[in-house]
């Protein structure tokens, strides 16, 4: 029995969010909180519309560059932060006052700098993903043992090599927990930093309907964005699974569909 | 041989280089926002109807939410040309040292037409302005550009707007369920959320801004001095194509219907219920800025306090201004 409800779980926690959802609506009977019906037959005339295709994918390129920038940007300063105290020193205070700052909250500044285009959404994602990843990637450098870079050195590696095939493998585990949170990070930053200013993108959608009072495309685009999320996060898993498995516990509480 | 080969490669990349800025300046940075502002849409939407679009010109738009973060983007050199209310230009050279001038107009408010009105339920007790004394009132933005004459309204009615009344931000797009559910007493209302809001019925309008004055200009177009004085005939281009597409947006409604229904993503059934009709805006039929009205406005937002005093004449530049034919 607990085989076959397995890999329903999900299927059925959608289908009572689902229900909850609908007869929420129609109990409270307010315009702005369409039926989940209503908001899931919006989803085919955004998915088959060819510009608002067009604007998602011009948000998820954004959010790939801007993650694909803060990885190569954060998974090498969160070593060396882990393996030197005074980067460590002079970094984790600069850190500590940027972590609680909403990225989004930059947007208006970041747009007066650097304009209205691309590069200002871009950057706002590219700090979102950053600090977990540089934090997470911190701590797994620290954690290695230093047993085994006693013996990379002994072995004749210099630090940069130490570095590279030591302490990078050994706190992969660690930052691909970063990467994890930065995926989320990076649909969540991609969505609030079209919220001011855009030329296209899922958030222009997203945000156009809620200016015309259109809430089932509200909610429809809501459903897509986290449907992206889950997506993501599947083929995100399936990839670290992969890279990590020599490190996989036994037992693992599912956080995802993956 | 080698050398004048080399000579004639460095001319062209100097040619290259020195052409490289002038067509640079052949594109407008242009900020929009929704609704109303239907001469922009039809070029967004339908370029090859101006002939100097995409050819002597480029326009690179950006969407915006309001017209507040356009005018920082203006005064930060964001933008060279953006849809602005008289306040939130106003703003921007009172606080942000932005200097600009008014080149086009997209909507007023014309005598027998929309104005911008707060709804309450029909069974509320609220028949007067006066009523409104501890009600709770919502407003599309605090310190927006309706609340000037809201705020004059209050005041002839012997309210204290900082007082008397809870003035709470409601958005229009939900304004009406804002109202119908209690959260608000009173609520500003503006199409197409009015038209919807009056065909399901149980509302009734209090009081309309036209009441304080009459053609209070909603929007307009606004571009950065420096840019103007830069590039005159880029922007005389620009000027030109928004009075051309006022023109067609006004001679071709129905084409006009679609162009919107294009730009807000809403259906067609939705805008034909407002959209150039008795119950919309004004439009002038060359995008005219009306200059004497939104002196009015400025005056009215000194009276209220929003604004030091100021004369509308530095917002007018000479020759560039609609309607360009």
């Amino acid at each position: 029995m607990n085989a076959l409800l397995k890999p329903l779980a999900p299927v059925l926690a959608c289908c009572g969010l689902l229900a909850a959802w609908q007869l929420a609506s129609l109990g409270l009977k307010n315009d702005s909180f369409p039926t989940a019906l209503d908001s899931l037959r919006a989803i085919p005339p955004i998915l088959t519309d060819k510009e608002s295709l067009i604007n998602i994918l011009a948000s998820l390129r954004r959010m790939a560059i801007g993650f694909a920038l803060a990885l190569s940007f954060a998974i090498p300063l969160g070593l060396l932060m882990g393996r030197s105290r005074s980067m460590a020193a002079f970094f984790n205070p600069l850190l500590m006052l940027i972590y609680p700052v909403p990225k989004a909250a930059l947007m208006p500044i970041i747009m007066l700098w650097l304009g209205v285009g691309d590069i200002s959404k871009t950057l706002v994602i590219f700090l979102g993903v950053s600090l977990p990843v540089i934090y997470h990637s911190f701590e797994g450098a620290k954690a290695v043992e230093e047993k085994m870079l006693w013996s990379g050195a002994a072995m004749g590696l210099s630090p940069g090599e130490r570095l590279l095939r030591i302490v990078l493998p050994a706190a992969l585990p660690e930052i691909l927990t970063g990467c994890r949170t930065g995926i989320v990070l990076a649909l969540i930053t991609m969505v609030t930093s079209e919220m001011i200013a855009r030329q296209s993108g899922a958030g222009n959608i997203l945000f156009n309907a809620l200016d015309m009072g259109q809430y089932d495309t509200v909610f429809a685009m809501i459903i897509i964005i986290g449907a992206m999320g889950i997506c993501l996060d599947a083929a995100f898993e399936v990839i670290r699974r992969w890279l990590v498995r020599w490190s996989e516990p036994q037992f693992d509480m599912p956080l995802s569909f993956s | 041989m080698r050398t004048k080969l080399m000579l004639a490669a460095w001319a062209a990349i100097a040619l290259g280089s020195s052409a490289a800025p002038a067509l640079a300046q052949q594109t407008i940075r242009v900020g929009w926002t929704i609704p109303a502002e239907e001469s922009k849409y039809w070029m967004m939407k339908r370029p090859t109807e101006f002939p100097d679009l995409g050819k002597t010109y480029n326009i690179e738009w950006t969407q915006f939410q309001g017209t507040a973060p356009m005018t920082q983007a203006l005064a930060a050199g964001a933008l060279d040309c953006a849809t602005q209310a008289p306040l939130s230009l106003s703003n921007g050279v009172v606080g942000g040292g932005l200097k600009a001038y008014i080149v086009a107009q997209h909507v007023y408010e014309k005598p027998g037409g929309f104005s911008v009105y707060w709804a309450v339920k029909d069974d509320s007790p609220i028949k007067t302005i006066a009523d409104l004394k501890g009600k709770t009132v919502g407003i599309s933005v605090i310190g927006g550009g309706t609340q000037g004459p809201f705020n004059m309204l209050l005041k002839q009615a012997g309210l204290d707007p900082a007082k008397d009344i809870k003035l709470v931000e409601v958005g229009f797009a939900v304004s009406e369920d804002a109202l119908r559910q209690g959260r608000v007493d009173a609520v500003n209302m503006n199409q197409p959320f009015a038209a919807r809001a009056e065909a399901k019925g149980g509302t009734r309008k209090l009081f309309q801004l036209s009441e304080a004055m009459p053609n209070i200009v909603h929007i307009l177009e606004a571009c950065r001095a420096d840019f103007v004085d830069k590039n005159p005939e880029l922007v005389k281009a620009y000027v030109r194509d928004i009075t051309a597409g006022m023109k067609k947006a006004l001679a071709n409604r129905d084409e006009t219907l679609k162009v919107v229904s294009e730009v807000m993503k809403a259906p067609v059934a939705v805008i034909d219920t407002y959209l150039l009709k008795d119950n919309d805006f004004g439009r002038d039929p060359v995008a005219a800025p009306n200059f004497p009205a939104i002196q009015k406005m400025l005056d009215i937002y000194a009276e209220t306090g929003m604004l030091p005093k100021l004369d509308v004449a530095q917002f007018k530049h000479p020759t560039i201004v609609a309607p360009i034919q």
